[in-house]
């Protein structure tokens, strides 16, 4: 079953999230800010990661950069799932290391689409 | 908002001033630094006769502009307080209707799965041994065995009555056997007899013929009786026969009528399994189809439930522009005078417990949920 890490500081947002890729066959873990994630990514090998962008800590443009640096995760998608949707914000997170950005609200079978194009 | 509010507000030049950036949606921006109005002439400043600066007076016994705006400060970091909380208890509910999605949706996909391999299991061609087809048909072919098994027990009965009334049949030609064996019997007494007169009229010549005759007189009468012994056990026999025909022909009768009934329950029980059998694949497969709904339902709902997430982002940019707001007039008007607004009309609309903790209105009082009859 493939592993997907959820970053999102809403924990409404990571269950309605969670919810979605377990309907869709995933395995699901959850960060509450960038710096959890990179904790979980230090032990734990996963095939996707969808972060939120703004965040307590570490925000999702910080994870990314501190994400790619890291062997397991240089080549694996990772995904913007934010409010946010200005141009300028977009083009710091494709700098930073993300495949792609969708902004909320999102709609539960394109998430699971979209997943389906970007992961190998 | 309070009646209290809006007058003050426009004594100090807020009411109608504040606006929100085009550009940043999350900020709150005021028409001129909150640290200038007290120097700006055009905001009503006052001073130290009581005088706006702009030539407007503080009625007597009115509070300052200053004492009223510390007075209100702290009401500023609990109306971000009562925000805080109301974002907080949105999530609290959508996390407990997406804990209840996850568990409606697991039983659905539990429901559908089962539902699906039911019906796998039944389109799978021949009926499997264990499977409701492959069950119906054993039983189906169980009963029909016993029922060809009674049937073949009425044809063994069927049998025994021919052989019975061939017996019978046989036993009569006995007995009309019998019949003539008595009337040769009688022809030999009569024979018997003149043989002996003959005997007589012949005298000395005659005697051994007599002794003949007597001798024949004697083995027919012992014949007539064994005649008459084996013509009785016939009677007895026939009438021994005939009662157990009898009890066969009402035996197989009532056999015959037992197995046909039997064989029409059967086969109604049969074919009432089979219709509900399929009326359960119907409705499994209906059910099939509504958990699939349900699951994309839920799908909407999720979309739907993210105006949370949108929500308590707008809140949270409007707390942290009420505390950008309160740090600022702090900085400039000090919160010396700050305090409890219990008696101001424009703070008293609060209903929950929990507001009013915040608003530091609470009084002995009773929580969510309390119930209490009077």
């Amino acid at each position: 079953m493939r592993k997907v890490l959820i970053v999102d500081d809403s924990v409404s947002m990571r269950q309605m999230v969670s919810f979605t890729l377990r309907q869709g066959g995933f395995e699901v873990i959850e960060a509450e800010h960038g710096q959890d994630a990179l904790n979980k990514l230090q032990g734990t090998a996963v095939d996707l990661m969808i972060t939120d962008l703004n965040m307590p800590v570490m925000d999702g443009i910080a994870l990314i950069q501190n994400a790619r640096k890291l062997p397991a995760m240089k080549t694996k998608p990772i995904l913007m799932l934010t409010t946010e949707g200005l141009a300028s914000k977009k083009e710091q997170g494709k700098a930073a290391g993300a495949t792609g950005w969708i902004v909320k609200p999102f709609d539960p079978d394109k998430l699971l689409l979209t997943i389906a194009r970007v992961l190998p | 908002m309070s009646q209290a509010q809006p007058r003050f507000l426009e004594r100090i030049g807020l009411a109608r001033s504040s606006r929100r950036s085009s550009s940043h949606g999350g900020e709150l921006s005021l028409d001129r630094p909150v640290a200038s109005l007290h120097s700006d002439p055009t905001c009503g400043a006052v001073d130290s006769a009581g005088l706006h600066s702009n030539g407007v007076s503080t009625p007597a016994g009115e509070p300052s502009v200053e004492s009223e705006l510390a007075r209100y400060l702290p009401q500023l970091s609990r109306m971000g307080e009562q925000l805080r909380q109301t974002s907080s208890q949105i999530e609290n509910s959508v996390v407990d209707v997406c804990n209840s999605f996850q568990s409606i949706a697991e039983h659905a996909k539990a429901t559908v799965g089962r539902s699906q391999a039911f019906l796998r299991e039944g389109d799978s061609g021949p009926a499997q041994a264990g499977s409701f087809d492959g069950l119906l048909s054993q039983c189906s072919q169980t009963l029909v065995r016993v029922l060809n098994a009674t049937e073949e027990s009425g044809e063994i009965s069927r049998r025994a009555i021919d052989r019975i009334r061939q017996m019978d049949a046989a036993s009569e030609k006995i007995t009309a056997a019998l019949e003539q064996l008595e009337e040769i019997a009688r022809g030999n007494k009569i024979m018997a007899l003149n043989a002996r007169i003959e005997a007589a009229r012949a005298g000395e010549a005659g005697a051994g013929f007599g002794v003949v005759a007597v001798e024949v007189a004697v083995q027919t009468e012992r014949s007539q009786k064994v005649t008459a012994t084996v013509t009785d056990l016939i009677v007895e026999l026939r009438g021994l026969a005939a009662s157990t025909l009898k009890d066969l022909q009402q035996m197989t009768a009532r056999d015959a009528a037992r197995v046909e009934q039997c064989r029409r329950e059967v086969d109604d029980s049969l074919q009432k399994l089979q219709n509900a059998h399929g009326e359960m694949k119907t409705m499994l497969s209906d059910m099939s189809q509504d958990g699939e709904a349900l699951a994309g339902e839920i799908g909407s709902a999720i979309r739907g439930m993210q105006f949370q997430d949108r929500v308590s982002q707008r809140i949270a940019h409007v707390v942290e522009d009420l505390a950008h707001l309160h740090t600022r007039l702090a900085e400039r008007f000090g919160t010396e005078n700050g305090g409890n607004l219990a008696d101001d009309s424009g703070f008293s609309t609060y209903t929950m417990v929990e507001e009013r903790v915040v608003a530091g209105l609470a009084d002995a009082e009773s929580a969510a949920g309390d119930v209490e009859l009077f």
